[in-house]
């Protein structure tokens, strides 16, 4: 070695050498920088190549290798051969990966795979300092990249397909590993260990149940502080209340949720129909029947939270439904109010005209605000599925069994037609000012259609009682204040014999006739007189 | 066999550091051509100061830089390499040796990356260029054929095939049926050496006519479709010893 000394910096020179006939072949053990290897760390390593792959290759030199027929191996690769023409690959040893193990049995693992094209186009040598200062160069054989082999259990390729499908909808993903476990450890699981754990882990609406029934929605959002200490029979119930109502909504709500858990789907509209299910209340009802069903449907459907939440709506209204067929003490403040003031309303039957009205009054409300109404259903001893909860609630079954429903909603929708015509939209004291400035154009035009009337008053050829007077709508004002719309109600096409224009004209007239004071009656511009 | 997988790990002990250096692969050619001792060039180590970074070069010996197989006499290896230093980045990388009796041992860790470029000379342009030259010629090769071949074709009967017809007519003849227990004798030498055969290669080794053969094969010995494709005879139990060798005749 020279060293040269220079002026300022200082120069070393030493020798490379590059060793001939080493019998050593040095190759590269690279790790991941993320796995913090530290071999100064390992006490003893143990590193053997891993032949496992040696099966796939010579599976032909195994057989009757001893004691096998004589011809055999030549006829069967020229066979190959020339079938196929496919040249197998032989079995390299050199090429085999590596299993490293560190520091014995409870130590850590290492799989090294070689790294191709390492050698190429470019050598790597090993510079190694020699005690006498020259360095001498190894070229670098092999180059393997070493990483750390998993302890922990993990899926087999099947059932990561499975919840690969599922991926959208899990949301617990620790009780996927859980779940497997305890499958090996022979299938009869604790509810209370698995909800347990289960409960222990995350608390966001929506834990997977895998095969076993878990937590619904309504534990997480209810008591989503609770643990699964909450008795088993809770936890079923609420499982199976769920599980009701997404049957429920299922055989209701169009859009098709695909599970492959058959069960669900397989249940009918009328499994459910007797039942009174309430969301939050412990109803001892359910509970007899979730029990049989928790057995039969070993598997829930794993229920993301946008699952949760859809169940949660659906089943809302299918509870919504039930319930204003049946029990009205339920109602939760789920509801808007005006769906609660119609059912409220509806279902004390047999009641006022203002039930009625009520109902109408939300249909043209709805139509006047130009609401997406689907059109009322003819339910079965339910409410209609369909509505949203906008705060729309069409025709419920109480008015179907109002004789003059069906024309209370004819009437209702010619209204409604003939003021959109009038209007483009807006609330009913626009509605009535409109209704006064423009049948006041046009009046000349229907007056000349129907028979000749008075101006005071109009009467007009009607073979029912109601006639649409001045003296009836004075009449009516003076009981209590009506909105127009109420008005119109009570002077219905049918028996005036006017056209709903017709009759929106002429009530305009009178009114401006007689000129009512007004009173806002829940956001409503009611009119009324006192005499 | 604790022996054999034992990874001796005093390299890593040692804190040995080791340098990884890519080298250009005419450079390696070219040392792997290094009489004596195998001492190729030197490299020189320049600090400046305290600051850091060092800067290294690498000088390939004279004699080695006449590149055999190229004729241009003017194309030479170049002699000045500077290294580029290159950190190991995070990356834990360390260098085992396997020896040819397969014993393993872990020399040391890289500390230090590093890249080795020549330094840009005419003689390195010229041998960058024919090395491009060299690789940019197709593999394959079309070629014309001046003359037509001629001598594979349209024989009036397969020259070869024929003879090898004759030859083995003349030579076996019909198989002789010789005695049984003669037969009997090579038929178990044969089932020595290999549990299952076929009647083909049966009738090879012991010259017989099959259906001769077939007769003594039904007695001593079982035909086995066994699921592979082809169907082979093998001895019956009782007269199978392929541990022991004595042999049960009939």
């Amino acid at each position: 070695m020279t060293s040269l000394s220079g002026s300022g910096p200082s120069t070393t020179e030493y020798t490379v050498r590059v060793p001939k006939n080493t019998s050593k072949k040095y190759n590269i053990m690279a790790f991941n920088a993320g796995d913090r290897v530290n071999c100064s760390s390992w006490t003893q390593a143990r590193m053997e190549r891993d032949m496992s792959a040696r099966r796939i290759y010579g599976e032909e030199e195994t057989p009757e290798s001893g004691a096998g027929s004589e011809f055999g191996k030549k006829q069967r690769e020229e066979a190959r051969r020339k079938k196929f023409g496919i040249v197998t690959r032989e079995f390299k040893v050199e090429d085999q990966p590596w299993i490293l193990k560190v520091n014995g049995k409870a130590g850590k693992r290492f799989k090294g795979i070689k790294k191709g094209g390492v050698t190429e186009n470019a050598s790597y040598y090993i510079f190694t300092q020699c005690p006498d200062g020259a360095f001498e160069a190894f070229p670098v054989h092999g180059w393997y990249n070493f990483t750390q082999q998993a302890k922990h259990r993990t899926l087999t390729a099947e059932e990561a397909e499975e919840e690969w499908g599922r991926r959208n909808k899990v949301v617990n993903h620790f009780s996927i590993m859980l779940q497997r476990r305890l499958r090996e450890q022979g299938g009869c699981e604790d509810d209370e260990d698995e909800t347990e754990k289960g409960g222990k882990k995350k608390k966001k609406g929506g834990q997977k149940g895998g095969d076993l029934r878990l937590h619904d929605l309504d534990d997480d959002l209810e008591m989503s502080s609770d643990d699964s200490d909450s008795s088993m029979g809770e936890d079923g119930e609420s499982k199976a209340k769920a599980k009701k109502d997404l049957g429920k909504g299922k055989a209701k709500k169009k859009k098709q949720k695909s599970h492959d858990k058959e069960a669900i789907e397989e249940s009918d509209d009328g499994d459910y129909e007797g039942l009174e299910v309430d969301y939050m209340s412990e109803e001892s009802s359910s509970d007899e029947e979730p029990a049989n069903e928790k057995p039969s449907k070993a598997e829930e459907h794993p229920k993301g939270i946008d699952e949760m939440s859809e169940s949660e709506e659906e089943s809302e209204e299918e509870k919504q439904n039930e319930e204003e067929a049946k029990e009205e003490e339920e109602e939760e403040g789920k509801k808007t109010p005006v769906q609660v003031e119609n059912k409220k309303k509806k279902d004390s039957s047999g009641e006022s005209d203002s039930s009625d009205d009520s109902d109408i009054e939300g249909e043209t409300a709805s139509a006047l605000f130009m609401k997406k109404r689907t059109p009322p259903k003819r339910p079965g001893g339910r409410g209609s599925a369909g509505s949203s909860r906008t705060g729309s609630r069409p025709g419920t079954p109480s008015i179907d069994s109002a004789s003059t429903s069906s024309t209370l909603r004819a009437a209702a929708s010619k209204l409604e037609q003939g003021k959109r015509q009038i209007q483009a939209a807006g609330t009913d004291s626009p509605a009535a000012k409109r209704l006064k400035m423009e049948p006041s154009s046009q009046s000349p035009v229907p007056s000349g259609k129907s028979t000749p009337q008075p101006p005071s008053g109009k009467s007009t050829p009607s073979s029912s009682d109601v006639q649409l007077t001045e003296d009836a709508v004075r009449r009516y004002l003076i009981r209590k204040p009506m909105t127009t719309k109420d008005l119109l109600k009570k002077f219905q096409t049918k028996r005036t014999g006017l056209s709903s224009e017709q009759t929106v004209n002429v009530l305009a007239q009178i009114l401006k006739r007689l000129n009512p004071e007004r009173k806002m009656v829940n956001d409503k511009m009611h009119f009324y007189l006192t005499e | 066999m604790s022996e054999k997988g034992e990874v001796d790990l005093t390299g890593v002990k040692q804190n040995t550091g080791v340098w990884l250096v890519k080298v250009p692969k005419y450079l390696a050619q070219q040392w792997a051509k290094a009489p004596g001792r195998g001492e190729v060039g030197k490299i020189r180590i320049c600090k400046k100061g305290n600051q850091g970074k060092p800067e290294v070069s690498f000088t390939l010996n004279e004699e080695l830089t006449t590149i055999e197989g190229i004729e241009d006499k003017t194309v030479s290896a170049p002699r000045d390499h500077p290294f580029t230093m290159q950190s190991v980045g995070g990356q834990m990388l360390a260098v085992f040796t396997e020896s040819s009796s397969d014993k393993l041992a872990l020399e040391g860790v890289v500390v230090q990356r590093a890249e080795c470029r020549p330094a840009v000379s005419e003689s390195y342009m010229k041998l960058k260029r024919l090395q491009i030259e060299e690789s940019s010629k197709p593999a394959r090769l079309s070629q014309q054929l001046l003359k037509p071949v001629t001598t594979n074709y349209k024989p009036v009967a397969i020259h070869d095939y024929n003879r090898e017809y004759e030859r083995k007519k003349k030579e076996e003849g019909k198989r002789a049926r010789s005695d049984k227990q003669q037969v009997l004798d090579m038929l178990f030498s044969a089932f020595e050496k290999h549990q299952y055969y076929n009647i083909k290669d049966l009738v090879d080794i012991t010259k017989q006519p099959v259906t001769y053969l077939k007769e003594i094969l039904r007695d001593i010995g079982i035909y086995n479709v066994k699921g592979t494709h082809k169907n082979t005879w093998e001895l019956k139990p009782e007269y199978r010893h392929y541990q022991a060798e004595e042999k049960t005749d009939e």
